[in-house]
This record gives C-alpha cells, structure tokens and sequence, in this order.
C-alpha cells in the first residue's frame, strides 16, 4: 500500500513536472519581460513623470490627468487618423494585388519557381533597407520623376517629400511593394488548399470562370482572407522604421504614424507618462478592435 | 435494345497519368433512358471514366459524343451533363435553396422560374423543409438530395453518379438504392452510375460495365454477367461468397474428355471442343459458385446433375438465410452455401453434387471464359 | 498554424480545355506577364545596386541612369574603412563609422536570440499541442506580443532595462548590450516561435510518440529522439523566419542601443541620416545588410508557400 501511493506520486509528478518544464522558459520569459514592463506602463500612465524629473518611484500621483490630455490632444487624434489611412490604402491595396498574384500563379508557368523567389523577396528585406531604397527612388531627381517626366512631360515630376499626401503616399508604396508579397501567400496557399470538388460541381452546373470565382471560391476563401487582412492591418498599424528612414514623420509632422509619435513623444521628448497613457490606450483599443474583426471569424468556425 | 441511337458514345477512350494507364481503350454505347452502372474495385479506372465524360479530365485519346455532339473538346459547363460528386462537394456556405438554384441563377433564368423549378424538384426530393438550412448542417441523407435536386434543375440530358451512396450506413443504403432507381425510371433520364459494391450495380442496372486495371472486363445485363462471366476476374468478382477456382488438365481417356485435378475429375462433352480450340496448353480453370455445390440430398430435388463427391467440412459460418460452409476435399477448401435449416457441423462428412451444368471454363494464359 | 499540403497543383478554376495552339499563346503570354512583375518587384532594389557601383558624381545624376558610367567597388570598402577613402570618394562627416562593428553585433545578436526563441516556443508548442496546458487562453495570450506596437512596450521597458533591472540584480547591465537586446528579441518572437512549430507537432500522430513511452522510453527523451526528427523541417522554417525577424529588427535596436550594441539596422539609419547625403555608400550598406536574409528567405521559400493557411480550410 505505502508502496503503490509511492510509486503513484512519482508517476504523477513526473508527468508533471515535464509539463512545468516545458512551458518555464516561456512563462518566465514573459512575465519578466512582458507582464512587468505592462504593470510598470500601467503605473506610468497614472503619475506624472520625466526622466528630468528624477526618481520615478516617487513620481507624483496624477489621476487621470495624463488620459485627458492625451484623448483632447487634436495631434494625437490626426495621427490615428492618418496611420488608419495608411493602413487602409495600403492593406486595401496588397489585398487586391496578392489576390492578383495568387490567381495568376494558379497555373504553372516556364520559371514559376524564379517568380516566386523574386517577388517573395520583399518582405525579408529589414524595413530600413526598403524604406531608403524608395527614399531614394523618390528623391526629386531620382529615377520615378524621371520616368513620369517621359510619361508625362514636365509636369509630371512631383515634390515626394515636400507635399504631405505624396509624402504619404510614397509610404503606402514602400509599404504595399513590401508587403504584397505576404498577402500572395497566404492567399496562394488559401486557394490552394480549398477543396476542388464543388468547383467541379459548379462547372457542371454551367458556371462561367468568373461567376464560379466569386461564388464558390471567394467565399470559401473568406476565413482565410480575413485572417490575412487582421494580421497584416496589426503590423501596418505599427508602422515605424518606413516613417523613419523615408520622411522622418516629415514634412514638419504630417506623415508621423502613431508609433513614431509615441516615440518621439516617450523619447525624444521625454513626456514619458504621457506616452504611457496614450500606450495602454492603444493597447485597449487594439485588443477590443481585435475581438471585434475576429468574432464572425469563431461564430462561422462553430456554425460549421 | 430499341433501335433508337445511342444517347452516349465512348470511342477508344484512354487516360494516362503520368505514364500509368488510368483508362485504356474503352468503347461504349449507352442507349437513352438506360441506368448504366460501372464497377470494379478502386484504381480500376471506373471514375476516371466517368470524369472524363463530364469533362472534369481530359482524355489522353479518344471521342466521346453525346447525341450528335462531340463533347470531349468541351469545358464541362458547356456538355449538358449533371454530376453527383461522392462526398456531394455542395456549397457549403450557401443553403440547400441556393445550392439547387445555383446551375439556373448562372444561367441567368429570372427569380420567380427558378423559385419555380427549384421548388418542384425539393417537393419531388421530400427537401421543402429544409430548403432554408445552410448546406453544412443537413444530415446525410438530405445531402445527398440536395447534391442529386442539384444537378435535376437544370435538366441535364446525362446524370453522371459517383459512388453516391458510399456514405451512408448499410440500411439506409438499400432504402437510398431504390429511391434512385425509382426516380431514375419515373423520370426516364440516363444514369451512369459508378459503384465498387457489386450488390448495388447487380441490383441497380440496366446494363453493368465491369473495369479492372483500366480494362473493360464485361458490358451486359447483372443476369449475363452472373451467368455467363466473360473473364476470371468478373466470375471472381460477382457473386459473394466469391466463386471457387480449381486448376485442372485437359484429359482424354477413352475417347470421353476430362478436366482433371488430382483425383478429381470432370466430364465435359458439349464443352469438348472449345477447350481443344481456346487451351492449347491443356490446362483449364474451372470455376464454380458456392450456391452450385449442393448437398447431395438437396441435389436431385433441385435438378443438379453431377458426381456425387464426399467432402470434409471444416467450418460453419451461419448467417440469416442461409450459411457458408468451408468444405476440403483433397487440397481443395471450397465454399459452399447451404439453407440456413439445413443441418451441418465441422468435422462432419458431407456428400455433395457439382452442378455439371454450372461449370465455367476460363483458360489461365487469356483469363478469358471458354465457350 | 501551417499545414503540411504538397506543391499545391492548379486548381479547376482556371482550367478548361483548350485547343493546343491557344495554350501555346496562352503560356507565353503569361510567362511575358510574370516577368514584368517579377521586374517591377525587382526594380528598386536593382536601382539600390546601381548607386552602390557608382562614384559621387554619378549620385544624384540627372538623367539618371542605371548602369554606372564609371563602376567602382569604392562604395563597398568604404563601409569598412572610412578612413581610407578609396576612388573619388570626397566630403567626410563625423557620421561615417565603420559597420564591422554593427555586423558583428547582429550576427551574435540575432542567431542567438533566435535559437533561444525557438527553443522556448518549441518546448512549449510541445507542452500545449500533446498536453493543452494553458488551455485556449495562454497560446492567444502570446500573441499580444506581436499585436500591440512595440513602442507601447519600450516605454516601460526602458525604465525597466535602466532602472529597474540595475536595482533588483546589482552589476547587471542591459541597457544598450547584446544580452539586453537578445532577451527582448527573444521575449517578442516567442509568440511566433510556438504558433508555427506547433502547428507542425500537432500533424505528427500521437501514437507513435505513445508507442515510445509503451516501450519505457521517459517523456524527454521521447520528446527528443522521436519527435524533433520528425518535425525537423518545421523547426528549420521557423528557424529561419524567426532569423529574419530578428535581423531585421528596427525600433528596439533604435530604442537599446547606444553605441556599443548598434545592429545592422540601426547602423543603416545613422547612415542615412548623416548630413553627408552618402548616397553611395548608404547603398552598398543595404545591399549587404540584406544579402543575409535574402539567403535565409530563398532557403524557407518551399516552407513558406506550403501551407499557411492557419488551419482555417476545411477540406
């Protein structure tokens, strides 16, 4: 009896001691790294604090105060406004363009593989390194107003980064020609990877190419496509280092997205408090916006 | 069968992928109105077939023409025929209603035609009540009528049926079975059906068109092919339990001609000449039902003519009606049926009779049947 | 997450038999169409190897031109030795460092934060795929890591590296170090790290693993004599694109360093927004910081394109 209780213990703490030690590493990782640093935003946001200010632990308590200044600052308003129109346009974009590139590639065609080597390419590129290139495609003597001056005459040069909507959309390009490439695999494999056969059947049924796309296959594809448009709206909404590198949140500050404004204001400013409350605000809205997109996404999962 | 042309015809059709011969050299003619199954076991080339006819493949060689039409160049959209896929392929998404309104709405009939026709044939499936129901959440059976009113509405001149009935359970099976062939016979359509349950094509057909290998085996009617196999492989095929196969040589002694196995042998007359003519090497294989072995007290009464033959029984397998018994007699275990009230246990000595007259000759180098 | 589907064949929407002659067009027609694709995407970065080949003069050339007049590697050992200009290469800032340096960090940096990601995510992909341990909410819960903008995080994280961290364990430096950065990388790629690898653990049968243990092989050596083989591919995908994330990592590089632990990245902006408009040798720096990613992404290609569906179509 003393025997088997032993031996039992033992086997159950085995197994779970395997399961500790599988998931320690990560749990560790995040807390110390993750959970802290969000408890220590948490706590900024509700003090008002400097670096100039000195010691942070004894930082006076302000309230609220910080999140009034950030919800009635208008700056903080037109940069959502103008980081949401990036990712509009440019998620709206590598959409229709990676559903393009999907169908086209459908078929096998002589250097297929080569094809996709080279457009797949873009998205490994670091995003500083793409951000300078089209900086410098775009520069007033570069190589894109060369070009429009032969499609178009004089005129047709343009002051990239001197007009604030061509600054932005010089951005979306740099964006779009990046990312492209992301929404063409994730829809390639989607489309490849629906089944065949009531594509069949609608051929049977005398569905013309066109009618059997937008009715059988698109919307089989649906889960998929808003997935991938979930995924690639999040990271164009955090859109930092294209900023950066190609107009500095330039001219003056009409293209700073959200992300360069929180670090100009955190860290070049040093309105530490201010850019916490204005963080943990993003981070409600983004975790809320999340659940909304996703919610149709589990309800169908579960119809099914 | 009526001199009416052939609604189908298949010339020399072939299908190869990637080097493997998937289909080779089938012809055929469907006449209208005929229920056509074809069967054989998987990878004999059965589905392929039927692909090709609705133009989910193209053949590698061959024509295939529908009525006056040759239609092998076509996409499937422009041939006319309805397809029954085996696992339905309906549209998910989208409800029963949508799925049967789908082939008329791409056409572009107007609501209020195809509201009409899609109703009738829901009525004539039993689907009204769940027409408004999204196509995923049907039960099987209702799926199924949905994957076959599908292709009804738009009145196809062909329906191409793969293996429709593969998922359902055995009970419902024979109830779907019959529905089929009702519907198929009140509405008078075409029906090529394919199927690897032998029961099925036997019970369901017209006609039966047994493929192996890509080969055609045998085209005739379930009663032709039971009878009279015209290959090894369609005599092993049909019938369950399978029939059994004895190695035999050609003898003769005495002027009177034998097929012998060991001390076995086996008078043959009528039969004499095509063995001489069609098995030059002498060796015969002679096939013969379990339900032709009969015990001898049952024989006579039932008009078996044969020898009369003492056997080892060795196993007893009863079933409803009727049971399998395994039976050895010198290296021979054969298969024979006997009516469930019929008295027998293993290890008993059994007399029985091979029905002389129900004996099939095939020749081991061509597998064909001889005479 | 991913799903192990072969080469994907064409799908029944685009086929529908045509005669033999209309293929030919058809496909060359196509094949004209993909390679003016392939050029667009090519373009800019062609452009970018252009002005790394040219001298000064040719920098802001009007017309411009794509094939340098007069091609030099100048450019190139710039980079490395700015002290020795080599060709015409004139004006001189304060801002030209050397990127050896830069390299050097990232080539510690990045492969190291990404063999401990992958470890982590991997261990515990194994622990939530065989054991669901954490239930539905723990796996989701990693993902807010790569939801929110990292920015919203280095705020408290910079208090926490400099002040924080220095308080609680005396000595331990992380601001602007490679251990500091490998910890972030490491705590932000983590996510992805389990999502793809688990994907891959949950396709290998269960019963083969069970079959180990009937045998009285222990839990971990199951784990790592049966398992791991088998899902080697997946853990060199992840390998690979958790590499690429970390290399070509930006903000918090910026945010962490100061001098001693710049990345590539970060080196690439202290080149582009030097005051000396280096036009040629900010080009040749992006050339190279790109080349090891570039390689690393031609390398997981096959992985990438078979199967990223998320387990989202049903078949």
């Amino acid at each position: 009896m003393q025997n088997a209780v032993r031996r039992l213990s033992r086997w159950i703490n085995r197994e779970g001691v395997f399961k500790l030690a599988l998931v320690a590493p990560l749990q560790v990782t995040m807390w110390l790294i993750l959970i802290v640093p969000t408890l220590l935003v948490i706590y900024l946001s509700f003090v008002r604090w400097e670096p100039v200010l000195g010691d942070w632990t004894r930082a006076p308590f302000a309230g609220l105060a910080n999140y009034a200044h950030v919800m009635v600052d208008a700056r903080v308003w037109e940069t959502l406004g103008r980081t949401l129109i990036i990712v509009f346009f440019a998620v709206s974009l590598e959409f229709l363009l990676g559903l393009a590139l999907a169908l086209f590639s459908l078929n096998t065609f002589p250097g297929k593989r080569l094809f996709t080597s080279i457009i797949l390419y873009p998205m490994m590129l670091p995003w500083v390194v793409v951000g300078f290139t089209f900086y410098l495609l775009f520069l007033d003597k570069g190589p894109v107003n060369y070009i429009l001056i032969q499609l178009l005459g004089s005129g047709g040069a343009q002051p990239w980064f001197k007009e604030p909507p061509l600054a932005i959309g010089t951005i979306i390009l740099a964006d779009v020609w990046q990312w492209t490439p992301f929404m063409f695999l994730i829809l390639y494999s989607g489309l490849g990877a629906l089944p065949k056969e009531p594509v069949e059947a609608a051929m049977t049924l005398g569905a013309a190419r066109w009618q059997i796309f937008r009715l059988v296959t698109l919307p089989m594809l649906r889960p998929v496509i808003v997935i991938a448009l979930v995924i690639r709206a999040l990271e164009c909404f955090k859109i930092f280092d294209l900023v950066f590198i190609m107009t500095g949140g330039g001219p003056g500050t009409s293209t700073e997205s959200l992300s360069l404004f929180i670090y100009r204001t955190g860290f070049v400013y040093g309105q530490l408090s201010y850019a916490a409350a204005l963080a943990v605000l993003l981070l409600i809205a983004i975790s809320l916006v999340t659940r909304i997109a996703i919610r149709p996404l589990e309800y169908r999962e579960e119809a099914r | 069968m009526t001199d009416a042309p052939p609604i189908i015809r298949l010339r020399h059709l072939r299908k190869e992928f990637d080097g493997t011969i998937a289909v080779a050299d089938l012809t055929l003619d469907v006449a209208e109105g005929e229920f056509i199954c074809f069967l054989g076991p998987s990878g004999c080339g059965k589905t392929t077939t039927l692909r090709m006819i609705a133009g989910l493949e193209r053949p590698t060689a061959g024509e295939i023409w529908l009525r006056e039409r040759r239609i092998d160049p076509l996409p499937p959209q422009q041939r006319g025929v309805g397809f029954v896929f085996q696992n339905y392929a309906l549209f998910w998404h989208m409800s029963a209603y949508d799925n049967l309104a789908f082939g008329l709405r791409v056409r572009g009939v107007s609501p209020a035609e195809v509201d009409a026709r899609v109703r009738e044939v829901a009525e004539s499936l039993e689907l009204t009540p769940v027409l408004r129901q999204r196509a995923s959440r049907l039960d099987l059976s209702a799926m199924q009528r949905v994957a076959l009113g599908r292709t009804l509405v738009v009145q196809p001149q062909v329906l191409l049926l793969d293996e429709p009935l593969n998922n359902f359970r055995p009970g419902l099976r024979e109830v779907m079975r019959g529905e089929l062939k009702r519907m198929q016979l009140s509405l008078g359509r075409t029906m090529v059906y394919v199927t690897h349950d032998q029961e099925e094509a036997m019970t369901m057909g017209d006609r039966v068109l047994v493929m192996h290998e890509g080969r055609v085996e045998q085209v005739a009617t379930p009663r032709e092919i039971y009878r009279r196999p015209a290959t090894l492989f369609v005599a092993g095929f049909i019938g369950r339990p399978a029939m059994n196969f004895i190695e035999t040589q050609y003898q003769v002694e005495d002027g009177r001609a034998f097929l012998r196995h060991d001390a076995l042998r086996w008078e043959i007359e009528t039969r004499r000449e095509a063995v001489e003519r069609q098995a030059p090497s002498g060796r015969v294989i002679v096939g013969i039902r379990p339900e032709d072995i009969r015990p001898a007290v049952l024989a006579v009464p039932e008009g078996r003519r044969g020898e009369t033959l003492p056997v080892q029984v060795d196993l007893v397998q009863p079933l409803a009606r009727r049971k399998i018994v395994d039976v050895k007699v010198l290296d021979l275990v054969l298969k024979m049926v006997v009516p469930g009230t019929f008295r027998v246990d293993a290890g008993q000595t059994l007399d029985v009779v091979m029905d002389r007259g129900a004996l099939h000759l095939f020749d081991p180098q061509t597998l064909r049947a001889i005479g | 997450m991913t799903r192990m589907v072969t080469e994907s064949t064409p799908s029944p929407v685009t086929v529908a038999p045509p005669v033999p002659a209309r293929l030919y067009v058809a496909g060359a027609l196509r094949l004209a169409v993909a390679a003016g694709i392939a050029l667009i995407f090519f373009l800019p970065v062609l452009w970018m190897l252009s002005i790394s080949f040219k001298p000064p003069a040719e920098w802001l050339e009007y017309p411009p031109t794509l094939w340098p007049k007069e091609p030099l590697a100048g450019n190139y050992t710039f980079l490395f030795n700015p002290g020795n200009p080599e060709g015409a290469i004139a004006v001189m800032t304060g801002a030209a460092e050397p990127v050896v340096p830069a390299f050097a960090n990232s080539l510690v940096v990045a492969p190291l934060a990404t063999l401990l990601s992958v470890t982590i995510g991997f261990l515990a992909a194994y622990a939530v795929s065989r054991f669901h341990v954490g239930g539905t909410f723990m796996p989701f819960f990693t993902l807010t890591t790569r939801m929110f903008p990292p920015v919203a995080f280095a705020v408290p994280l910079l208090l926490y590296y400099s002040a924080v961290i220095p308080r609680l364990i005396p000595g331990l430096r992380l601001y602007d170090t490679r251990l500091g950065l490998i910890l972030m990388y490491v705590a932000f790629t983590v996510a992805f790290a389990l999502w793809m690898t688990k994907g891959f653990i949950d396709a290998v049968p269960r019963h083969i693993e069970e079959a180990a243990i009937l045998d009285g092989a222990s839990r971990w050596r199951v784990l790592f004599t049966v398992t791991v083989p088998l899902v080697r591919g997946g853990l060199a995908a992840t390998t690979l694109f958790i590499f690429i994330l970390t290399w070509t990592e930006f903000l918090f590089a910026l945010i962490f360093t100061q001098r001693f632990a710049i990345t590539v990245p970060v080196q690439v902006s202290h080149y582009a927004g030097a005051i000396g408009r280096f036009y040629g040798p900010q080009a040749a720096l992006g050339i190279l910081a790109s080349i090891p990613v570039v390689v690393t992404g031609y390398l997981i290609q096959r992985h990438l394109v078979t199967g990223f569906t998320f387990g989202l179509v049903r078949e």
